[in-house]
């Protein structure tokens, strides 16, 4: 074996990381691919592939338990971001360019990824946390044995709860931003809020709105994937749980992040303005 | 390669976690209707037995079939289907935490059939009938003792009317009297509707309460395997220190002088 601190150490070290990262994301794509292929036989044998009541036990915990989060956090987020690009506009006379600024970076941009990552947080860690001690207390197994798929069971409402969702909180980001922004466009720089919404329109093309949307449904899907991933792979008990969550968190909002880079790139490179 | 016409057979499978060997060639036949016992030590790789015949593992090498099914080879969607002839009662129960005791039972009726609520309630009710939890059925698994719980399990694992049902250290952690009852259940539901068990365990009283056969597990293989009777008395100097409990004997060579040194 190569010392750690040689060259040739450091590339089996490279290579290694390297190594585990390509398998970790083949096996989360792999197991996205077999929940839709659980899904998918189980619509062809005429019956439904999970409980609507499940989906909506979700959605309600993913989504509308949700609102008064990310609603909040983007408040704060839409009246710091008009503040400070305000008064720098300001020193131009160009404040007129608050709304269409904000509007446009949390429509396109800041919404989806500030949602991702409190998602992330909040119902991914909460996944990981439910399916992992399931899988250690043997229940996932117990289902399993039962001849039931547990990729369609237990996994399928909630990945589709946060796919379905995130476009929704998103929205709930987008207008908490843009009326967070309209108080201080009002307060500090003497835009009416007429004018203000006659702004956000000008500025704001039905471009910038499907792009949001679609990453949304993008990071909802990945989101739930890696939470559910991290769950049903956990090993070691109690402490095994711990770990996986924290990594299930981690992971979730460097993906999510990273995603959002690429998506930026693809979208600009091939559909440039 | 022969389609066994036994409801369970083994043919030589080694399986092995990470350094550890723990089915080493090991081949094991189980007739209709028969209570098998398998006895080994504290992990000797009996439950994992148990998860080779619900597919659950794959073993390194070696066949396992269910009837005419080759569960080793047969694909996600079949393997599903033939599941659903088989019961399972884990060591620690494994009831799905966030449903209530009807709800766990009702599980596999409500996702794997088409019958309605109506008559699903009633196989609910006649299963929990069966094992005495019918008053229970609406608590939920954190409200109910070890004993409960097991009976609930085994009530589950009956929903779909299994030929085989597989029990997993189904007295362990329990008081001797709860204990004896859950033998006691097993031995009449597998009485009354005639279906096959495998049964593991390393406790000596519900062994030869339950089975009907006996096989005892070491080093990865069968050592002896008879009837109840028969194997109490084997010459077998493992199978005569596992059942006598005694600390001189080839279990422990070489370990038992470690421990005393320490």
């Amino acid at each position: 074996m190569a010392n750690n601190h040689s060259p040739v150490g450091v590339a089996q070290e490279v290579g290694q990381v390297s190594r585990n990262f390509l398998s970790e994301v083949g096996s989360v794509f792999w197991f996205i691919a077999h929940t839709f292929e659980e899904m998918f036989e189980r619509i062809q044998q005429g019956r439904v592939p999970f409980r609507a009541a499940s989906f909506f036990r979700h959605t309600a915990r993913a989504g509308v338990d949700s609102v008064p989060l990310v609603g909040l956090v983007s408040f704060f987020l839409g009246l710091t971001m008009a503040l400070l690009t305000g008064y720098q506009l300001q020193r131009f006379g160009t404040e007129r360019l608050i709304p269409g600024l904000v509007a446009i970076s949390f429509t396109r941009e800041l919404g989806p990824l500030i949602t991702g990552i409190m998602l992330a947080a909040r119902i991914g860690a909460a996944f990981t946390a439910e399916l992992g001690t399931m899988q250690v207390s043997e229940e996932v197994e117990a289902v399993e044995a039962m001849g039931i798929g547990p990729l369609r069971f237990l996994v399928a409402p909630r990945m589709l709860a946060l796919f379905f969702l995130m476009p929704c909180l998103s929205t709930v980001s987008n207008i908490a931003a843009i009326f967070a922004s309209s108080l201080i466009s009002k307060a500090y720089f003497s835009i009416a809020f007429v004018y203000f919404v006659d702004l956000v329109k000008d500025a704001l093309l039905i471009r910038d709105i499907i792009t949001g949307v679609l990453k949304s449904f993008l990071f909802g899907l990945l989101i739930g994937a890696i939470a559910c991933y991290r769950g049903l792979t956990v090993k070691g008990g109690a402490a095994g749980v711990g770990t996986s969550t924290t990594s299930s968190v981690v992971t979730a909002i460097t993906v999510v992040i990273g995603f959002d880079t690429l998506y930026n790139i693809v979208y600009t490179v091939f559909f440039p303005t | 390669m022969s389609t066994p016409s036994h409801m369970v057979e083994l043919r030589e499978v080694d399986m092995q976690f990470e350094e550890k060997k723990v089915l080493d060639g090991f081949s094991l036949k189980v007739e209709p209707q028969q209570r098998l016992v398998i006895m080994g030590q504290t992990g000797s790789g009996k439950s994992t037995i148990l998860r080779l015949i619900l597919g659950t593992l794959r073993p390194n090498a070696g066949s396992v079939f269910f009837k005419q099914f080759e569960i080793t080879r047969l694909k996600r969607r079949k393997l599903q289907q033939v599941r659903q002839h088989i019961g399972m009662v884990y060591q620690y129960s494994a009831l799905l935490s966030s449903r209530n005791v009807r709800d766990n039972v009702a599980l596999p009726l409500e996702e794997l059939t088409d019958k309605s609520r109506d008559e699903i309630d009633k196989i609910v009710d006649e299963k929990l009938d069966l094992v005495g939890m019918k008053d229970s059925k609406d608590l939920l698994p954190s409200e109910l003792s070890g004993g409960m719980k097991k009976r609930v399990s085994l009530a589950r694992s009956l929903v779909l009317e299994p030929e085989l049902v597989l029990f997993d250290e189904p007295s362990a952690g329990l008081d001797p009297v709860i204990a004896s009852v859950i033998d006691e259940l097993i031995i009449s539901l597998t009485e009354k509707s005639k279906v096959t068990s495998i049964t593991v365990t390393h406790e000596m009283d519900s062994a030869f309460r339950i089975g009907t056969r006996m096989a005892m597990l070491y080093q990865g293989k069968v050592i002896e395997e008879a009837e109840p009777e028969k194997f109490k008395q084997s010459k077998n100097p493992v199978v005569a220190q596992f059942l006598s409990g005694s600390t001189e004997g080839p279990i422990l060579e070489g370990s038992l002088d470690a421990i005393t040194k320490k």
